[in-house]
């Protein structure tokens, strides 16, 4: 009996001493920032052994509702990776994602670029750290563009000398009727989504102001071609046809290795009394599932994939914009033009809103612009009646 | 063909089914013994089940009723405490003592504690674990970051609620722990802000309401069914009349359970509401011992998660309550009544002789049987139970039990006739969200969409069919690419050419002298875009079937005819045509569906624009489901295409089996 028992004792502790916590993450990465966020991984696990980290790639188009499905249940990850748009929804539908405030002191908070940190903030609390940020900016072919413009007057001066409609070449090339690309110039101008409090104000003047704007440059300047998309607009700046464009990191890796091209400050906008144009910034977060068990551990975890240096690794191989400061600092990072460029650009970007009724948004305004852009109906108009639609839905799902 | 001496309807039903009835089966008109006790069984189930499942609702509703008791009395109890705790400033050693002298008082609370959210702190406390980690007042450790986000929750519900001016957020915790006992927590507010919580785990005495045994229940079930059983061995009129009177005593027992049971809500209500205004003068008498001046806002306590003081009527709560037990009791009733006809009116009996006499059948179809169970009834049942609630994106995690609306959604859909709207210019526009006009325009782009699709491939058939063709191969398998690429692929090409300045169909229409259309600006240009994309990819289908038809048909028809005199339109209207139709009403059924149903071609294409003047039932039901986040309503929406579909596929149904007899 006392070998059999010593045996089992044996055998088992190997077992019992090896006892990690695992803890497992999902991310929606593919290709180059999959492999460096994998490398990530498996750093951290080589560093330490009280903590096994495993990933798991989830596909984009499936991940947020993935996650507002299986995680209330229990059946979730411990950490996920994802925007700061759907957190006010998680927020509202409960037990999805772990307010972090408690684990958190000012040398973490210092860590991060202020404005990544308020988008992951909702109603005052802290519910993910920031891991890096998207946000547009202005993309020129520089065989055709010799310095590019810092004022609107500038813009439309440098576009008009590049625009021959016969051709099929324009000066400015962007997709002027999403919302999302629409936003430099309504936030420049002071207008926005949603108030302070939360509550819509899409037709307000300064959103009115930013539209006419726009289709003064469709159409009295003509710098702009009718009916984009993001086919078009690719094509257009591949075919050197394009001279600014103004869109993300997610262009880049469309453009074709025959263009030169640069980046820049979105320009200022001389009728908005000189103020910046201000793009939206997407913030990827890390979020800790309210129903894990093992929340300290997962916490440690997303302290260090935010560190200096796991953003290094995520920024020069994953191609991502890290939203934590002190990694601009690295020379290879720093040396790195179109980190430069973002890193510049995100200290005039506006984070965008993280509100529940975020996404109930896109329909009524969509259906504006689509109006405006075919000039079915005048910027007012349309902005009001998406303000209409959208505090009738608002109301519908306030119940 | 000899002729057939003429069989009774029984007799071939018998040959066909291969039983040889002993006896001749009995006369309608006349049951015999074994179809009465039928009658008697049936109702035996159905009272059965329908006293039970009432039984249960009862149970669950008066368990709530006193759990609902409970809450509001530890609601009271916690909300003195959060008053003791503000008085003291919600910090410091007095408050400390004050919070141990208060509950000293109370028999029934287990344990209180006071968090400052602010200083993240634990200045009171007497719950053990909080006591192992270190003696009270210090700082919050990493076990109680449950509580400091607790009180972050409380805090940013409590100032929502006040921006929007409208109290939609809790502001008390209520959470029921195992074994009764209540955990509450309660703001502290200092100075217009949060600062911290009490709060106070319970086991309130209350007096219960208990619900009446379940023999009640027993005894109001047998009751029909006595009756029905002595009536049995006397009764001499038509099963149908029995099973009617069975059924009436069947809705007779159940109302009378009901109307029995609830009794015992309706007594005690008064009472109950009256111990609470003791409770409350009670509490307030301790609070004034313990930190006098406190006890000023004791008629605020007794209130709901809101903080909004409860003013109730017990007669109406009552009332409200029955309402909720009736509701409940229609669709239990609904439920017997079908189990009862079901069993009553033979229909039990013809299922499971059908089931024993085909047993090999059925049992090579159970494998698909139970395959459809789950990937189609399962799915299509639960988007049908959707459609009566409200469920939306941010109450997914609700039971639907919660979130039922009835028919509200159906009664937006269809009642909603505002087809013509005023436009802000004062003009008058057709309304394109309106359920009508989508109706129509799919109507419409079926419609137009089927009759060129049937013609070109009749065009198209007919053309291939000629005799000597040559590289007829070559040409069927050209024909039938535009069905054979994925279609996903062949809508975003289509809508690439329809560009305004860089497609191919204006700079077409420029080489002719034409002027390049914008399409996707007005809605009929714009439906003339749609249905050019989708007669392309729909005339292969079309093509197909009319030359198979076409291929069936002997040629001595043609033969006859030309040598009768027939034109060559006489012998296509007189012998193409009806030879056709078997093949092509069916592929027209086919079509229509899909036509219908083209998610597609719409939503790439001309995603409906301008705005949504082009959308058909179904991506109006896709934008619903998935950029409104209405799931509920967007169900009811599809169970209503549904609904079309079926009136219009039965509707076919007839009419073919019409002219199939005449062909």
């Amino acid at each position: 009996m006392k070998k059999l028992l010593l045996t089992l004792a044996l055998t088992l502790f190997p077992v019992m001493a090896f006892a990690q916590t695992e803890i497992v993450v999902w991310h929606a990465y593919r290709g180059g920032e999959k492999t460096a966020f994998e490398k990530v991984v498996a750093q951290y696990n080589a560093g330490q052994k009280a903590i096994k980290v495993s990933s798991l790639a989830v596909p984009y188009d499936a991940f947020a509702d993935k996650i507002t499905a299986a995680v209330p249940r229990g059946k979730g990850p411990d950490i996920f990776i994802y925007a700061q748009d759907r957190l006010g929804g998680w927020v509202t539908a409960g037990n999805t994602i772990e307010p972090i405030d408690f684990y958190l002191d000012k040398k973490l908070t210092d860590r991060f670029i202020p404005s990544t940190l308020q988008a992951m903030t909702y109603r005052k609390t802290i519910y993910g750290l920031p891991l890096n940020y998207k946000v547009m900016t202005m993309i020129y072919n520089k065989a055709l563009v010799k310095t590019p413009p810092t004022t609107t007057a500038e813009l439309v001066k440098v576009a008009k000398a590049n625009t021959n409609e016969a051709s099929g070449r324009f000066g400015l090339v962007y997709w002027y009727s999403n919302w999302y690309y629409h936003a430099p110039l309504f936030n420049g101008f002071g207008g926005g989504v949603f108030d302070a409090a939360g509550k819509p104000i899409a037709n307000n003047p300064g959103n009115v102001k930013s539209v006419e704007l726009l289709m003064k440059w469709a159409t009295k300047d003509k710098i702009l071609p009718a009916e984009p998309s993001t086919a078009l607009i690719t094509s257009l700046f591949n075919e050197g046809k394009a001279a600014i464009v103004f869109s993300g990191p997610w262009f880049l890796e469309e453009v074709s290795p025959k263009i030169q091209y640069g980046l820049a400050l979105l320009p200022t906008i001389d009728e908005a009394g000189k103020k910046p144009m201000r793009p939206w910034m997407t913030v990827e977060g890390v979020y800790i599932a309210a129903p894990s068990k093992k929340k300290d551990q997962a916490f440690e975890f997303a302290k260090y994939l935010t560190d200096t240096g796991a953003t290094k690794i995520l920024a020069l191989e994953g191609s991502q914009s890290p939203a934590n400061k002190a990694v601009y600092n690295d020379p290879q990072v720093a040396a790195n033009g179109v980190l430069k460029a973002f890193r510049a650009q995100v200290d005039r970007a506006v984070p965008m809103p993280n509100v529940p009724e975020m996404t109930l948004m896109w329909g009524p305004v969509t259906t504006a612009m689509n109006a405006i852009v075919q000039k079915a109906s005048t910027p007012k108009a349309a902005l009001d009646k998406a303000q209409a639609d959208m505090v009738a839905q608002i109301k519908k799902l306030k119940k | 063909m000899t002729a057939q001496p003429q069989l009774t309807v029984e007799e071939k039903r018998a040959r066909l089914s291969g039983e040889h009835p002993a006896t001749p089966p009995p006369d309608a008109g006349q049951p015999g013994p074994p179809l009465l006790h039928r009658v008697s069984v049936a109702v035996l189930l159905a009272a059965l089940l329908g006293a039970g499942l009432l039984h249960w609702i009862l149970v669950r509703s008066f368990k709530g009723a006193t759990e609902e008791r409970a809450s509001r009395a530890a609601m009271i109890v916690a909300r003195a405490a959060a008053d003791v705790a503000t008085a003291h400033g919600g910090e410091g050693e007095p408050l400390a003592a004050a919070m141990t002298a208060w509950q000293k008082e109370h028999k029934t609370v287990r344990a209180v504690r006071v968090a400052n959210i602010d200083n993240r702190t634990i200045e009171a406390s007497s719950f053990p674990e909080d006591l192992k980690e270190g003696e009270v007042p210090r700082r919050m450790q990493r076990p109680e970051k449950p509580l400091y986000d607790l009180g972050q929750e409380l805090r940013a519900n409590i100032e929502a609620n006040v921006s929007e001016g409208n109290k939609r957020e809790a502001e008390v915790s209520v959470e029921r722990k195992p074994g009764g006992t209540l955990l509450i927590a309660a703001p502290i507010e200092k100075e217009g802000a949060v600062a911290g919580f009490a709060q106070v785990l319970s086991a309130p005495e209350i007096v219960s309401v208990s619900p009446p045994s379940p023999l009640f229940a027993l005894a109001f079930a047998l009751g029909p069914f006595v009756v029905i059983f002595a009536l049995s061995f006397v009764w001499r009129g038509s099963n149908l009349l029995l099973v009617a009177i069975a059924a009436l005593l069947l809705l007779v027992a159940l109302f009378a359970y009901r109307q029995w049971a609830v009794k015992s809500l309706v007594d005690g209500a008064q009472e109950a509401e009256q111990r609470f205004a003791e409770r409350v003068q009670r509490e307030a008498e301790i609070v004034a011992r313990v930190a006098p001046g406190a006890e000023a806002n004791a008629k605020t306590w007794d209130a709901d998660i809101h903080r909004t003081p409860l003013k109730v009527d017990p007669v109406q709560a009552v009332e409200g309550q029955k309402d909720a037990i009736a509701g409940a009791a229609y669709g239990i009733s609904v439920l017997s009544l079908a189990l009862l006809l079901f069993i009553g009116l033979g229909a039990a009996h013809r299922t499971g002789r059908a089931l024993a006499q085909h047993r090999q059948a059925y049992s090579y179809i159970a494998p698909a049987l139970l395959g459809m169970l789950f990937l189609v009834f399962f799915p299509f049942i639960y988007g049908f139970t959707l459609s009566f609630t409200g469920q939306t994106i941010y109450n997914v995690n609700q039971p639907l039990s919660e979130i039922w609306t009835g028919l509200q959604n159906y009664k937006e859909i269809l009642g909603d006739f505002t087809v013509i709207k005023q436009t802000a210019g004062g003009g008058r526009a057709a309304n394109y969200e309106n359920f009508y006009y989508t109706l129509f325009f799919t109507i419409a782009w079926t419609v137009v969409n089927v009759a060129i699709g049937v013609t070109l491939g009749l065009l198209l058939a007919l053309i291939l069919n000629t005799k000597g063709l040559r590289g007829k191969t070559a040409y069927r398998v050209l024909l039938i690419l535009p069905w054979a690429m994925p279609n996903f692929i062949t809508a975003l090409i289509w809508k690439g050419m329809f560009h305004r300045q860089f497609g191919v169909i204006n700079h077409v229409l420029a080489i002719f002298g034409g002027t390049p259309v914008s399409w996707f600006e007005h809605p009929l240009t714009s439906f003339a875009a749609v249905v050019a994309t989708n007669g392309w990819l729909s005339f292969p289908f079309m093509m197909v079937v009319s030359l198979g038809a076409l291929q069936s048909i002997s040629a001595d028809l043609y033969e006859a005819a030309r040598v009768d005199g027939a034109s060559r339109w006489q012998q296509f209207t007189s012998i193409t045509l009806p030879s056709l139709k078997p093949a092509l009403i069916p592929a027209i059924i086919l079509s229509v569906v899909w036509t219908f149903n083209m998610f597609n071609i719409i939503y790439l294409v001309s995603a409906g624009e301008p705005a949504h003047s082009t959308e058909i039932l179904i991506t109006q039901a896709y934008k619903l489901a998935f950029e409104q986040y209405r799931y509920g309503y967007a169900s009811a929406y599809s169970v209503i295409i549904f609904g079309i579909l079926l009136i219009y596929g039965v509707f076919q149904n007839r009419m073919t089996r019409a002219t199939e007899s005449i062909a």
